[in-house]
């Protein structure tokens, strides 16, 4: 092979990050449906999230708990969960072959049921992530939420408006 | 993933684009103090939000910062003679003060008042530290000047660099706020960086390599905690502020100096990455400052004479697969700076973000974006200003600290996180 026609060229990043070779990028999508899990855990997470069902969710399962339990006393088949029609769910269903699962909530009176969840998702080596919800913007108050998720969360969010929830979940692909 | 409209939203800074006008709300830095050297200096052509400029100092010490060509024949004034208080076209002898005023035209009697009737665009430059700053927006609505700290300590204490990075401001300013790459890009920095080594708290950063992330919202953008293990019951906490539109600041490593980043567009496929160092009580040292110089750190090499790195695309950025194999650098690529700009313009000049994966990790940049969107459209429709003008949004510094396990860290570290003149950084 002669030395011009030598396919490796003298700046290849230089010419693989042109505008005009991003063109050439695979079109295929690149990843299958999620199985996104939304758990909302006391009454004000929950009139947030009802509010975005609706939308185009790719596969994304809403979810309600709206009582507190004892963690100890409570399995997971026993913990009382909504969906948005208002019929019960099962929290073991529900979360086998989850991909992720989110705990939103804007309250500290809720550990228990947040626990219940975590164990669930941790026995199963998923990922949970916590979204307070801190819209009167009360530190205290957060902290107090932050507490109680944090043992349970690889990652906590605390948002100052209830549209960081779609802007989260669009973002997770749920 | 974002939808194409929100990522043309927010990476599109033209004039008449929407995130263009939010930048436009801002002093942001223009150029290094240094490029204008002395009075009738060589003028510089400046790009910026996709606006050509020309920047210089006059006779009197004022600093100019003007559409770059000459209003008669659209001639380049870089090539301008820069005498006697403005900035004359060499073709036809038009010349310009720092106002963007036509003060001679010369093939004109001087009573027909014809260079009157001719300005260029001018916006303000103004020097804060070691840096030039321009406001590109509406003069009636000019924020306070600049009160960033890196800026306002004495000069001895600071040192600034900036350097081209090809690509779109936003996929560099985000590579700025995930904490998460830095177990993994960075981490052959931490044991021989002379500006990052020998910190306790760098043997946190190698001992647990999965960080936990909180996200929490502050008036001028937002606070990033990174919490690895500690001592029994503690949490090693690091915690990056990100003020908006661009601006971040590197958490601490002992009394290393502070340093930290703005992102600014030169257009849409081009930004300056300024990055600064800063110690809050103490001058630099003369090793601190060399090293700086020498390209350690968050700065780099150049092309001489640039301000184009010495590790670019067009020499692949020096990668050393052999290096890479040794783990001297994860990467393969040599410095902080380089091993960040290289992935960010290998992701193509403007990065498809439909095309995405983000994971839970990732929340700080879903939140700066969800908090651009938000600041970028209440401009647009309502004219509400975005969060990070005031001084109080600037005053802020980015803190290492081992906590109790059930300390929360932005209301611990309240204090920590403001700028304080005087006061040592607090850091591990």
């Amino acid at each position: 092979m002669s030395e011009s026609s030598h396919p490796t060229l003298l700046s290849s990043c230089a010419l693989a990050a042109t505008a005009k070779e991003a063109q050439f990028r695979v079109p295929y999508p690149n990843s299958r449906v999620r199985a996104s899990r939304i758990f909302a855990l006391d009454q004000r997470a929950a009139d947030a999230m009802m509010t975005i069902t609706e939308q185009p969710w790719q596969g994304a399962h809403f979810l309600t708990v709206r009582v507190n339990v004892d963690p100890d006393k409570t399995a997971a088949s026993d913990l009382p969960l909504e969906k948005p029609d208002g019929s019960p769910a099962d929290l073991a269903e529900e979360i086998e072959g989850a991909n992720v699962v989110v705990l939103i909530s804007s309250s500290d009176n809720n550990a228990g049921a947040a626990e219940v969840i975590a164990r669930e998702a941790f026995m199963r080596n998923i990922m949970s992530a916590g979204l307070v919800l801190n819209e009167d913007g009360d530190a205290m108050k957060s902290s107090a939420v932050v507490n109680t998720l944090r043992p349970f969360t690889s990652v906590l969010v605390i948002a100052t408006d209830q549209d960081f929830i779609p802007a989260m979940l669009t973002a997770l692909r749920a | 993933m974002l939808r194409k409209e929100v990522n043309d939203l927010l990476t599109q800074t033209g004039a008449d684009n929407p995130m263009g006008k939010m930048f436009r709300q801002y002093w942001i830095p223009a150029l290094l103090a240094r490029e204008l050297p002395e009075d009738d200096c060589e003028p510089v052509r400046v790009k910026l939000l996709g606006e050509r400029l020309i920047a210089f100092r006059d006779s009197k010490g004022r600093y100019g910062l003007i559409d770059e060509f000459c209003a008669h024949r659209g001639v380049s004034l870089w090539f301008g003679r820069n005498e006697e208080g403005g900035l004359r076209c060499p073709y036809h002898g038009w010349k310009y003060d720092v106002e963007g005023n036509c003060t001679e035209v010369p093939s004109e009697p001087e009573e027909s008042g014809f260079c009157e009737k001719i300005k260029l665009t001018a916006y303000p430059l103004i020097k804060v530290g070691d840096v030039l700053w321009t406001h590109m927006g509406d003069k009636d609505n000019r924020p306070p000047e600049p009160a960033w700290e890196f800026a306002t300590v004495p000069p001895e204490q600071t040192f600034t660099s900036k350097r081209w990075q090809e690509c779109n401001w936003l996929q560099a300013m985000e590579g700025g706020i995930d904490s998460s790459h830095v177990s993994f890009l960075h981490s052959g920095g931490l044991k021989s960086d002379p500006l990052f080594k020998g910190a306790k708290g760098n043997e946190y950063n190698h001992a647990d390599k999965k960080p936990i992330f909180e996200v929490t919202e502050a008036e001028g953008g937002l606070y990033i905690g990174a919490r690895r293990k500690a001592e029994e019951g503690r949490f090693y906490w690091r915690i990056t502020p990100w003020v908006m539109p661009s601006f971040t600041m590197v958490p601490p490593r002992g009394d290393h100096p502070m340093h930290g980043h703005f992102w600014i567009p030169i257009d849409d496929e081009n930004c300056w990455a300024w990055s600064f160092d800063f110690h809050p009580v103490r001058a630099l040292t003369d090793e601190e400052r060399q090293a700086m110089k020498d390209g350690h750190g968050v700065h780099n090499e150049y092309v001489p004479g640039t301000f184009r790195p010495l590790q670019n695309k067009d020499n692949d950025y020096m990668m050393d697969r052999e290096a890479q194999k040794r783990g001297d650098t994860y990467s393969g690529i040599k410095g902080i700076a380089m091993q960040d700009a290289s992935l960010q313009e290998s992701m193509g000049p403007i990065v498809d973000r439909t095309k995405e994966n983000l994971v839970s990790t990732d929340n700080g940049i879903i939140m700066a974006r969800h908090r651009l969107r938000k600041a970028v459209i209440a401009l647009r429709d309502n004219g509400t200003m975005p969060p990070g003008r005031s001084n109080e949004h600037q005053k802020v510094r980015s803190v290492a600290v081992v906590l109790d396990a059930d300390q929360p860290y932005a209301e611990t570290c309240k204090e920590d996180l403001k700028s304080r003149p005087g006061t040592k950084q607090t850091s591990v």
